[in-house]
């Protein structure tokens, strides 16, 4: 497999379907930073691509193409409507995810990040198997989670941070020995891994403790080493920080660098949280509408954008800060993204 | 050791041993709400005052005969199947399938490497574990001290009893959890669900098949009726060896083919879930 490499890293592709095989664009991510649905479409024909330089590297997650309809009923409002949907029920399709394609290298910390309906949780749930694709493939490990989703399971761990998986009338010990056997470790493994976790969480003061009577905090620290008893290779982390406190919140997110160090744990992250995607993840993609409108890395977008779309970003003060200064690198990532949004929102 | 053997580098073991965790995880989440659970048992020892005082009123006669029970045999038939209503609580499980479903926290469920509709299974008998013997007990202290104990009763088919009844709450818990996942179809599988427990209640549960007319006695031996209570309950009243072995081929049949089914509704289903927000 060849890529074109440049001095930065980045690729730059003339004509996406022109003469490169299929295989070829398999390899390169997109990078295309749109702007609005019109320079979407030019980026289909001729859109910046930006390469790996890991050639070696194995991609864990592996997104093509990738389509979800829902069929949503629809009903006029009042008892009219009401009577009138039971003889003349109507629908209408949701395109939830719609043609999403990228990929995510062994060990990467991603954010996959977008507004409310966006289409990331639905993505998220392709990729665990939960949900059955309409169109486009899907591999993750090299498995296909439609087809292979309890095989899969063994090897991907889930945090969701507004859904508690723990029994909240056991205690977490009790919790990760169950976790453990599903996961089918042998009860000398389950207590190893134990150990190990409840360690580097700092759970000691608290595994005897149902789950019931902990804080958010340690809630959420215990819901990670369930996800992690069995040394998942990919972990989906959907908003683990919300609802803590700072100091606990930086805690969560050392601990989930530390063990895609240590572990070399692929994340994958979605969270509304801005200090989580900086501070874990080096490269960010944003969906709207189920469409991917920008697939950049954290840095560029942070040094790139503002210039690019000063007069857009951020609030009137700050336009008038980088108006006089001229400088846009105090703009906040939070603020690129909230534009991003918008524009996308306008359009 | 569980041990089966190691692929792709992970150890498979036995495939049964999870299912077990998630039943002794229940059983331990539902030892600590033993408390609760006799609070029910008000209702059941009102339900069954008021059977012994209408079964009293319709036996006029010492010794006589009510489509071939005497009017201990009834009573007893009825606290059976008031027991493995009360102690089965099988509606829990249509409940929760129907709500993970419609709700969309099978989603959540779904990511484990077990099956659900079996994790669902492993939870249902680790809740009727320690509720059922509860009211096993209630049944035989009210049974012993207004009825009076069956004439005959044999001890030592207890363990078949057992199995009997056993295997009746699994094929209904099965057979509500065949109809909840209609949910998947359907916004609510409840209409379907009430119609099948007042089914069960009328002609299984409060009196006994024989009750009514011949004609239709065949078609109730047919339904599920026979496997999860009628044919328990009978056996615990009027033990025979034949019985029993017929009632456990005929469970069984029930319980491989509600499985299969099970199974068929639940792989078709699951690709029709729609699960959105999050």
């Amino acid at each position: 497999m060849t890529r074109r490499k440049t001095s930065g890293g980045r690729l730059f592709c003339a004509d996406r379907s022109g003469t490169e095989t299929a295989n070829e664009k398999d390899e390169v991510f997109r990078v295309c930073l749109f702007a609005n649905k019109q320079s979407r479409k030019t980026a289909e024909t001729g859109c910046m691509y930006t390469g790996r330089e890991e050639e070696s590297e194995m991609q864990a997650i592996r997104v093509e193409n990738l389509s979800k309809t829902f069929r949503v009923k629809r009903k006029e409002k009042g008892m009219r409507g009401s009577v009138k949907a039971i003889f003349h029920p109507q629908t209408e399709e949701i395109h939830a995810v719609n043609g999403v394609s990228f990929s995510v290298e062994e060990g990467e910390m991603l954010a996959f990040i977008g507004p409310n309906g966006a289409g990331k949780s639905t993505t998220i749930k392709m990729l665990t198997g939960i949900l059955y694709p309409d169109g486009g493939r899907v591999e993750v490990l090299g498995v296909d989670p439609t087809k292979k989703r309890r095989q899969l399971a063994y090897q991907i761990g889930t945090v969701f941070g507004q859904k508690e998986q723990l029994w909240t009338h056991l205690t977490p010990y009790d919790n990760f020995r169950f976790f453990g056997a599903i996961y089918d470790l042998t009860e000398r493994e389950t207590e190893a891994r134990i150990g190990e976790l409840s360690e580097r969480f700092a759970l000691k003061e608290f595994i005897d403790t149902p789950v019931r009577n902990l804080s958010l905090g340690q809630r959420i620290r215990c819901e990670m080493v369930a996800a992690l008893i069995h040394k998942p290779k990919v972990l989906f982390l959907d908003e683990p920080t919300i609802g803590l406190d700072p100091v606990v919140k930086e805690n969560v997110r050392e601990l989930i660098r530390q063990m895609n160090r240590e572990e070399r744990t692929t994340i994958f992250l979605t969270s509304h949280d801005v200090g989580d995607i900086e501070k874990l993840c080096r490269r960010i993609i944003i969906v709207n509408d189920g469409q991917i409108v920008l697939d950049d890395s954290v840095e560029h977008l942070k040094s790139h954008y503002p210039n690019e779309h000063a007069a857009d970003i951020g609030t009137h003060e700050r336009e008038q800060e980088a108006a006089g200064s001229g400088d846009s690198s105090d703009v906040s990532l939070e603020d690129i993204i909230v534009e991003i949004y918008r524009s996308q929102g306008e359009n | 050791m569980n041990r089966l053997a190691k692929q792709d580098g992970i150890v498979r073991c036995m495939p049964w041993r999870k299912y077990t965790v998630i039943y002794r995880s229940v059983l331990l989440e539902n030892l600590q709400y033993a408390a609760n659970i006799a609070v029910g048992f008000f209702s059941y020892a009102v339900f069954i005052y008021t059977f012994i005082m209408l079964w009293g009123y319709m036996y006029q006669t010492p010794g006589e005969l009510i489509a071939g029970y005497t009017k201990e045999q009834m009573i007893w038939y009825v606290m059976m199947t008031e027991m493995i209503w009360f102690g089965s609580s099988a509606a829990s499980v249509a409940r929760e399938v129907s709500t993970d479903i419609r709700g969309g926290n099978i989603a959540y469920l779904m990511n484990k490497p077990y099956h659900y509709t079996l994790y669902v299974l492993a939870k249902y008998t680790g809740g009727w574990s320690i509720r059922l013997p509860m009211y096993a007990m209630l049944a035989v202290v009210i049974g012993t001290a207004l009825v009076g104990p069956l004439p005959r009763f044999p001890l030592a088919a207890v363990p078949a009893m057992a199995l009997c009844v056993v295997l009746g709450l699994t094929i209904n818990a099965v057979l509500k959890m065949c109809i909840s996942l209609f949910s998947f179809w359907i916004e609510d599988a409840t209409p379907f669900q009430w119609l099948y427990d007042k089914l069960l209640l009328i002609v299984g549960t409060m009196f006994p098949v024989e009750i009514f007319p011949e004609t239709l006695q065949p078609l109730f031996k047919l339904t599920p009726i026979y496997t999860v209570c009628y044919g328990p309950a009978k056996l615990i009243v009027d033990f025979s060896p034949e019985k029993c072995v017929e009632i456990l081929a005929v469970q069984a049949v029930y319980l491989l083919a509600g499985c299969g089914l099970m199974f068929l509704i639940y792989g078709r289903g699951v690709k029709k879930l729609y699960v959105n927000g999050g």
